[in-house]
């Protein structure tokens, strides 16, 4: 009985698509280079040098300096670490609850779901944005402000995919068949529930993560969100555009890494489960 | 001219690790030809290869004769002019064949408006009569969700037909319907000869083979296995195959072996009274099951067969009566499903799920092995996940995670309808031969009478008497 | 059997027309209550003597003197307790007083009038734009799965996906307005104006429409029906306009109300980009500035034009699906 237990793989996340590795690979670079730029280069993202404003990338400024001579090789890094940080952060307070209540809802039913499901319907009546502006706008740049308003759109995704996928397995002969044999509740949804559910969270981890990167830029680009001089890729983008004839190279840096960053999680997000 | 209304010579098909051995036919007017053959015998893509809608990647080879014009098998296209007009197929599964946002009579009134030319009122009233020969005069403006299964194979048949093509190909034509539909199915696949045209029917199921009559070729993994008109291949076959797939008709099963003296009922019910979205299932219902015993219950779709096993299980409660389960232990009410790979969780590998079941209840290991090999299940076939298995060994592997739990009675939900005749046979041999041994009492459902009369010492029939005053096909879920 | 039973398990499209209807007003009291409240908290969390800011704004800043500000507290309720204040805010917001902008001393209604004419008309042309690109594409690229056409358009649709529409804009405007010079890049007047924002917005929603028609259309090409339909004598031509067109619409429209998340954050950035002078733009420069009624005004009518706008949706859907008609 031993190559029973040998043959027996642990299968807690799904295998990549070729497309998914890719978007991980791109992931990979990116974060590398927003990690450890300032771990080689001495560059501080806030440091303002008069005398070197807009210079073309050189030895001594890979990516050139900005309209107030900042090092936008240090300023991108710390503009990726803000943004993917906030996106993990918001992605995983936004997953565990979603998952968790998903399953309460789908797995019991009755008043419990349908408490859930009109709290979800509530916080989906307001466009995502626009909620998270109104919140914004409360607390006037401030980072706690936007996470917890990306965070209150995000969760209601994983809980209706979750609550949905749930409630059919619930129901069909797999687990009824399992729980005649007399697992319990958490056998059951480590064998069912979860092998099923677990590339569809994935996957909206990935979408809700590129959806808080847009958001939080879209914020610092109207200049709602986040304030200046704090390094991040929407507010970049709006300081930079009135040298854009001066320092086009300058301008096109936030956009391309914004654009790596975001494709990169829609190539590891897979295929759209809505 | 020739006088056959369809023929085909050396037809092959090759491609995608599918091959088809050159196969030749010929019907005239009124001819029948039946293919019969288990799954993966190949017997859709030789009705694909006439058609000339194979899929993608599979290439046939040959020549056809279709209504006096002649054609390469290999140039599909050739026969797109053909479809509806001369030659008609009938789709495998009705249900999903008719567009879910379309009306009934306007799919039948189209083929009569844009395959038969007629104009847009004289289509209408076409497609009305039509329906309403197929007694199907009410159900003419629903939407396919609404009809059942038998209903949606007669609309499916008339939109096929309008275009009045005199040869028909029928792919499966009584999956998953029950005795009575099946009949009727077939006697109205039987029109098309009677009218002079020419029909080709595909089938796992003998009896309807049987009743069409005409010529039958029994085919297996691609290849004629016997051939000959049905009353002699279908009584004394000559090949090996033939002889095997006939004796797995359940009239010929040998009887199990018997009872024996009966003992005190594993479980009982009286008086058991069930209505579903307001219909009265049954009412008044009273049974026993002893150890080992094997009762049988029979009934049309929808008489609530399932519905009855489950609350013997105590998934279901009962609206009224008592039920007495003699309880030997927690665990001793199983069940097994309908579609076996349903009843698993695809992602795990069959070992780790045998792990959970002994680490679960504390399992000796040492009864796994034998009574493996009683089921016939090699060893190898636990490193591979439920999809990667047959259907015949996966309900085998069913069975065996059902009896190391020594249970007292088992629910069977008509555990052998999706398979194939001969492992049909096997399994079910296999179940009564255990259950007997292991004094498990057992319920057997199935919607073959035949089935239930050869193995089962007792026999239920729901569904009768005043009951039938509902007419089920009225109600969409039910098919 | 089991089948019959799984069915049974979902709830049927029985809800008809009335309730989703009244669904929809609900959510539209919703949406009116989650922005009084919010805008509320928004009055009481604004740091500094509230009353001083509004009166500085409305009359300047040399112009502020204690009774003034004692004007603007009454006015807003700023100095009765919070609870009352909140039901008195809320109570005006029934009776649609909205109340007067603090930067123009205008009435918020007014303002909205004027503002949602602009923006309506922008998201109009945008949706139509993107109409006449996406579904059609992807119609095209579904009945051939994998073809060149379907390729090209996934590569295009996943690049423009990790496009904010911020960012298209800007290269919108790079493009054809600063190095070609053929279209002005912002302000309103002629309609020139509008091409670039609303082909900003119309990539944005193109893009993913076009995929959802193109699965859409795939599915469809691969059902059972519509190889039935082939099957049973009608041409290509006749089996695309009777089984794939409406099938494979059915989930475009209803993913449309989806697309109306992505619209309506799509104005509030496109417009303040192209300095369009519409909701969005308002609402942007209302927060900035800190003007609660207009912010309040604003989002209120955001909020109502996208419940206004999956209303259609539910309404064609309902026309274009008859299963829902059961």
């Amino acid at each position: 009985m031993t190559t029973l237990t040998l043959h027996a793989t642990r299968r807690w996340l799904p295998a990549l698509s070729p497309r998914q590795g890719l978007g991980a690979v791109l992931l990979a670079l990116l974060l590398a280079f927003a990690w450890l730029v300032p771990w080689l280069f001495d560059a501080d993202p806030a440091r303002q040098q008069m005398t070197r404003i807009l210079q073309l990338p050189s030895l001594a400024e890979p990516l050139g300096t900005d309209h107030l001579g900042r090092s936008l090789l240090a300023r991108l890094a710390a503009a990726v670490q803000l943004s993917f940080g906030m996106a993990l952060l918001s992605v995983a307070s936004a997953a565990i609850p979603g998952v968790i209540l998903g399953v309460m809802a789908g797995w019991r039913g009755g008043w419990l779901d349908r408490v859930l499901g009109s709290l979800a319907d509530a916080c989906l009546a307001l466009p995502g944005l626009l909620l998270v502006l109104l919140l914004v706008a409360i607390a006037p740049g401030n980072f706690w402000a936007l996470y917890v308003g990306i965070s209150l759109v995000l969760w209601i995704e994983y809980f209706r995919v979750v609550r949905a996928r749930t409630r059919i397995l619930v129901a069909s002969p797999q687990l009824e068949a399992s729980r005649l044999l007399g697992f319990g509740p958490l056998a059951l949804f480590r064998r069912h529930l979860w092998p099923e559910l677990a590339p569809q969270v994935l996957t909206l981890a990935a979408f809700g993560a590129a959806s808080a990167i847009l958001a939080m830029a879209a914020l610092g680009f109207v200049s709602v969100g986040l304030r200046p001089p704090t390094a991040e890729l929407g507010l970049m983008m709006i300081e930079l555009l009135p040298y854009y004839h001066e320092a086009p190279w300058a301008m096109a840096q936030p956009i391309l890494v914004l654009f790596v960053l975001v494709l990169s999680l829609n190539l590891l997000a897979g295929r759209d489960p809505r | 001219m020739s006088v056959y209304l369809l023929q085909a010579e050396d037809l092959s098909i090759q491609g995608e690790g599918v091959t088809i051995a050159p196969f030749s036919c010929a019907l005239e007017a009124g001819g029948r030809l039946t293919l019969l053959g288990e799954t993966g015998s190949g017997k859709s893509l030789i009705a694909q290869a006439i058609m000339g809608s194979l899929p993608r990647g599979l290439v046939a080879r040959g020549r056809l004769l279709i209504d006096g014009e002649r054609f390469a098998a290999a140039d599909g296209r050739s026969r797109r002019a053909l479809w509806g007009r001369r030659l008609a197929l009938l789709p495998q599964e009705p249900w999903h064949a008719l567009d879910p946002t379309m009306r009934a009579v306007a799919q039948v009134a189209e083929s009569h408006r844009h395959v038969a030319g007629r104009d847009r009122r004289a289509a209408h009233r076409a497609a009305w009569a039509d329906l309403t020969e197929l007694g199907l005069a009410t159900a003419g403006s629903k939407l396919p969700g609404e009809l059942s299964g038998g209903m949606a194979q007669r609309v499916a048949f008339a939109a096929a037909s309008a275009g009045g093509a005199p040869i028909v190909i029928a792919d499966e034509p009584t999956k998953g319907l029950d005795a009575p539909r099946r009949d009727a199915v077939v006697e109205l696949l039987a029109r098309t000869p009677e009218r002079g045209g020419a029909l080709v029917t595909i089938t796992h199921d003998i009896d309807v083979a049987r009743r069409l009559g005409g010529e039958v070729v029994i085919l297996r993994q691609g290849r004629v296995v016997e051939r000959g008109p049905a009353r002699q291949v279908l009584t004394h076959p000559q090949s090996e195959y033939g002889q095997r797939l006939l004796e797995a008709e359940p009239g010929r099963w040998p009887r199990p072996a018997p009872l024996g003296e009966r003992q005190a009922a594993v479980v009982s019910a009286r008086g058991l009274a069930k209505a579903r979205g307001g219909r009265e299932l049954f009412r008044d219902l009273s049974l026993a099951v002893s150890p080992g015993e094997i009762v049988g219950v029979v009934g049309p779709s929808g008489c609530g067969k399932s519905t009855l096993g489950d609350m013997l299980l105590g998934m279901t409660p009962a609206d009224n009566g008592d039920i007495h389960r003699a309880v030997d232990h927690r665990f001793g009410f199983q069940k097994l499903y309908q579609d076996p790979p349903a009843a698993f969780s695809p992602h795990w590998r069959l070992s780790r799920l045998l792990d959970d079941l002994v680490r679960r209840h504390r399992l000796d290991r040492a009864a796994i092995g034998p009574l493996m090999a009683r089921l016939g299940l090699d060893d190898h076939l636990l490193a591979r996940r439920p999809g990667e298995i047959s259907g015949g060994e996966l309900q085998r592997f069913a069975i065996l995670r059902v009896l190391l739990l020594e249970p007292c009675f088992l629910f069977a939900d008509e555990p052998t309808s999706r398979l194939d005749p001969i492992t049909q046979r096997q399994t079910l041999e296999l179940l009564v031969e255990l259950a007997r041994e292991r004094r498990c009492g057992v319920m057997l459902v199935s919607h073959d009478p035949a089935l239930i009369e050869r193995i089962c010492d007792r026999r239920i029939a729901l569904g009768d008497g005043r009951l039938r005053e509902v007419e089920p096909e009225l109600d969409p879920a039910l098919a | 059997m089991s089948v019959a039973l799984a069915s049974r398990a979902t709830p049927r499209w029985t809800a008809g027309l009335g309730g989703l209807l009244l669904q929809r007003l609900f959510q539209a009291g919703l949406v009116a209550w989650m922005v009084g409240t919010l805008t509320f908290v928004l009055t009481r969390s604004l740091p500094g003597d509230m009353a001083y800011r509004i009166a500085a704004g409305r009359y300047g800043h040399d112009m502020v003197n204690t009774s003034a500000a004692e004007a603007v507290r009454t006015e807003l309720a700023l100095d009765q307790p919070a609870l009352g204040a909140y039901f008195g805010w809320l109570w005006d917001l029934v009776q649609f007083d909205l109340g007067r902008s603090l930067v123009s001393g205008e009435p918020v209604m007014a303002e909205l009038w004027h503002q949602l004419g602009h923006s309506l008309g922008l998201a109009a042309m945008a949706v139509l734009l993107s109409l006449l690109l996406g579904p059609p594409l992807g119609l095209i690229a579904g009945l051939k799965p994998n073809g060149w056409l379907d390729r090209v358009s996934e590569v295009a649709a996943s690049v423009l996906r990790a496009l904010p529409p911020f960012a298209v804009g800007l290269l919108l405007i790079l493009i054809f307005s600063v190095s070609l010079g053929w279209l002005p890049a912002a302000g309103h007047g002629r309609g020139a104006h509008g091409v670039l924002p609303a082909l900003t917005l119309a990539l944005a929603l193109a893009a993913i429409s076009s995929r959802v028609a193109r699965n859409a259309m795939a599915d469809v090409s691969q059902s059972a029906y519509y190889a039935f339909s082939r099957t049973k004598g009608l041409n290509e031509r006749l089996s695309f306009l009777r089984h794939g067109l409406r099938n494979a619409a059915v989930p475009v429209v209803a993913y449309l109300g989806v697309q109306f998340v992505y619209l309506i954050e799509g104005v509030m950035v496109v417009e303040t980009l192209f300095a369009w002078p519409g909701i969005g733009h308002a609402l942007v420069h209302a927060i900035v500035a800190r003007d609660v009624p207009m912010i309040q005004g604003t989002a209120l009518v955001m909020g109502l034009m996208f419940v206004a706008l999956n209303t259609v949706v539910d309404l064609l859907c309902h026309w274009l699906d008859p299963r829902r008609r059961i």
